[in-house]
């Protein structure tokens, strides 16, 4: 496995050195260390139990890691807790809101708590039902909304304040297109106001289209971090291949041994993923089957992205 | 300061909006003063309870209608109410409906049976849905009935006569009289050993002022406050539910991501439930005051006793929470602990009734101080009585909210983020 550790610019808004977190055994976080830019959007990808939600929530002020250090805005956690929590906008995976208040009356609510005027509170309110298009539903109680318009307001509640910092955990979970899209504009919005931006997702698709950089997060650890680009470099010109089939891994390693050129990714009995030119190799490697009497029952090819980045480093696949 | 009345407008706003709970809550404590009071009488006023029976006299002689009227003789026209019915399937059918308490069936033959000086049986039908009301209509009937025959065998020579007489065609004036004196002297008689009646009913009025024991005061006094309190604690409990639903929901780990204490948090919850607290009992006092004319004593020491009970039962309903993990745990746990702390605390059954090592033990629940102070008020017992228990309850109440918000600022931080 290789590291790519980026060099970015001076004054990170978020700055994490040699991070780790533990719950008895388990090593939840192991080692992180990043920075991130002021107005970035940065993912943490990863399946569930990669370290995301943990590290976001050390982050957060949450969890006290067990070695390393976060600065926020040039603040250590540890020292300035009240200022960080000034400066934080979060949008958790559940609904944290109150369902039997109207939107207005939350989003007034939470922009209180966050220390806001009235009169400031007032505009944004306007500004922002009317952007997720729930202009004129802003006195209804919550609970007479849909799934989505949900979601579209407790992100709201995150952003009302202008966070500089904002994290996000896994915030587009079970929506519907329209409102996803809807989201991530905001996101974005937000971004484009100097709004830094922390969000863990397993959503390849997601993480490609929103995030400026991605650190993909497997078991406590960060295995690689960069741009999409940077990231796709790791697996080169090379397409993956998955196949599937009634063989044993010494018979699948025996039938690679008689091809150059390719990489094993991961491999167990019935199952092999590797690293490829296809359009050179897959003909002959399918003769080698064929003459071992090994029947194949499926192939995937798969094109340089973050997908095939992912299952390269972790050799096996993210699913939703 | 600011946040934490930021945080109980929140509360009381969203209580506002889903007030159902709290309104049952609310109307049970009326309900059952109601039905008490409807059942046992408010000895605020004179007036016993009149228990409706139906009779169907088969008989229709002057024996039974004699035996019929004496059930409402005197004083007993005042407990009982008598109502002829034609038949005994109509009467049964009525009773069924809960029309009244009991039904009376005298047999045909009843009168010739007394006559003649054998025995006679009437038949006593009690409504089963009832529980009081058919046993007193079985005591006057039972009474009533010993007095009759006893009427009877006294005057069983003078019976005997008359029925000599009825048989004869012509009756001489001289026999009439004679017939006369020999009753009126039969009455000279008994009359020493029936008159004065030794014992009679007597109803009487409590005097307000006068210091009684216990229960002694106008039942509605009692039953209010008593179930009052076990209803407000159940009212508060719902504020604490509340706190550990927020954490479950994610509101509680938003907040601690904003400039927020999670001590802030904590300290409105137990402001909202004592505030909730203190507003519902001043409601349950108020209808209580207009709908059962409860005289609860002197009123800015009533106001003192609403606030100090409401802050002890909001502290210990807090420390409570501090052994709770689990919404589930707390829909469990705390309605058994509720009930316990009521049925020994005075809120179900008055503590002069259990034994005195059970007595010892309700000076460990909230209703007992709560009721002790309400009773001492009502009874306008000397201030410097109440001040103790006040003074008490606003202690243990502070101490208690102090308590709980260290211990549960741990117990909200464990596990806050999934």
């Amino acid at each position: 496995m290789s590291y790519i550790f980026l060099d970015i610019r001076s004054d990170p808004m978020l700055k994490i050195s040699h991070l780790s977190k533990s719950f008895g055994k388990i090593q939840a976080v192991d080692d992180v260390s990043l920075e991130v830019k002021e107005g970035e959007i940065f993912g943490f990808l990863g399946p569930n139990g990669a370290g995301k939600t943990t590290t976001i929530s050390m982050i957060a002020g949450l969890l006290n890691p067990d070695s390393g250090t976060i600065q926020i805005d040039s603040m250590n956690i540890r020292n300035s807790p009240q200022e960080i929590r000034g400066i934080l906008g979060v949008v958790p995976q559940d609904m944290a809101f109150y369902e039997e208040l109207t939107a207005k009356e939350n989003l007034r609510f939470w922009g209180q708590l966050q220390g806001m005027s009235s009169r400031e509170l007032d505009q944004k309110i306007l500004y922002y039902l009317d952007k997720i298009g729930l202009k004129g539903r802003e006195n209804e109680p919550l609970k007479k909304y849909s799934g989505g318009m949900k979601r579209r307001i407790n992100l709201i509640i995150g952003l009302i304040h202008s966070p500089r910092l904002l994290l996000l955990d896994e915030p587009t979970i079970g929506i519907d297109v329209q409102t996803k899209i809807n989201i991530l504009d905001l996101i974005r919005e937000a971004s484009n106001k100097k709004t830094t931006t922390v969000y863990t997702t397993h959503n390849l698709l997601e993480a490609e289209e929103l995030c400026d950089r991605i650190a993909i997060m497997d078991k406590g650890k960060i295995l690689a971090l960069g741009t999409l680009e940077e990231l796709i470099q790791i697996v080169g010109e090379k397409d993956i291949a998955l196949i599937q089939g009634k063989f044993s891994a010494d018979q699948a390693q025996q039938i690679l041994s008689q091809e150059k050129g390719i990489d094993v990714i991961n491999m167990k009995d019935g199952y092999m993923a590797i690293s490829l030119d296809a359009s050179k190799k897959v003909p002959g490697l399918m003769e080698n089957f064929f003459n071992m009497g090994v029947s194949v029952n499926d192939i995937s090819l798969k094109q340089p992205n973050l997908e095939s980045v992912f299952l390269k480093l972790t050799g096996k696949e993210l699913r939703e | 300061m600011k946040r934490i009345l930021l945080l109980i407008g929140k509360d009381f706003k969203r209580k506002w909006k889903n007030p159902v709970v709290i309104l049952g809550f609310l109307l049970i404590p009326l309900l059952f003063t109601f039905l008490f009071g409807f059942i046992f009488g408010s000895s605020q006023e004179d007036v016993l309870l009149t228990v409706k029976v139906f009779s169907v006299d088969l008989d229709d002689s002057l024996v039974s209608r004699l035996y019929l009227s004496s059930l409402t003789q005197g004083e007993l026209k005042d407990m009982i109410q008598i109502q002829a019915v034609s038949s005994e399937g109509e009467a049964r059918s009525l009773l069924d409906k809960g029309k009244a308490s009991a039904l009376i069936v005298i047999p045909s033959e009843f009168g010739e049976k007394v006559w003649g000086g054998e025995s006679a049986e009437i038949t006593l039908i009690k409504n089963p849905s009832e529980q009081f009301l058919p046993q007193i209509a079985e005591e006057i009937t039972k009474t009533t009935s010993l007095v009759f025959s006893a009427i009877l065998q006294i005057f069983s020579e003078e019976i005997d006569r008359i029925k000599e007489l009825s048989e004869q065609k012509d009756v001489s004036n001289q026999t009439i009289s004679d017939l006369s004196i020999m009753v009126k002297n039969r009455m000279e008689g008994i009359e020493k050993y029936v008159f004065p009646p030794v014992i009679s009913i007597k109803q009487v009025t409590q005097e307000k002022d006068v210091e009684v024991e216990e229960v002694g005061y106008p039942i509605h006094s009692y039953i209010l406050p008593a179930i009052s309190i076990m209803f407000i604690l159940f009212i508060c409990n719902i504020v604490f539910e509340d706190m550990l639903r927020e954490k479950e929901k994610g509101t509680l780990l938003r907040m601690t991501i904003s400039p927020l204490q999670i001590s802030e948090f904590i300290w409105s919850k137990i402001l909202t439930s004592a505030l909730i607290g203190i507003l519902c009992t001043l409601f349950l006092v108020g209808l209580g005051t207009v709908l059962f004319s409860i005289d609860w004593g002197r009123p800015g020491i009533l106001l003192i006793i609403i606030l100090t009970l409401n802050i002890l039962i909001a502290g210990l309903i807090a420390f409570l929470y501090t052994f709770i993990q689990t919404e589930r745990q707390a829909g469990a746990l705390m309605s058994s602990v509720i009930v316990v702390m009521a049925l020994l605390g005075g809120s179900m059954i008055p503590i002069s009734n259990f034994p005195p090592f059970v007595q010892k033990i309700s000076r460990f629940t909230v209703n007992y101080w709560g009721l002790e102070a309400f009773k001492k008020n009502i009874l306008r017992d000397p201030v410097s009585q109440i001040w103790m228990i006040v003074l008490g309850m606003l202690v243990m109440g502070l101490l208690l909210s102090v308590a709980s918000s260290f211990l549960l600022k741990k117990k909200l931080k464990k596990g806050l983020y999934r």
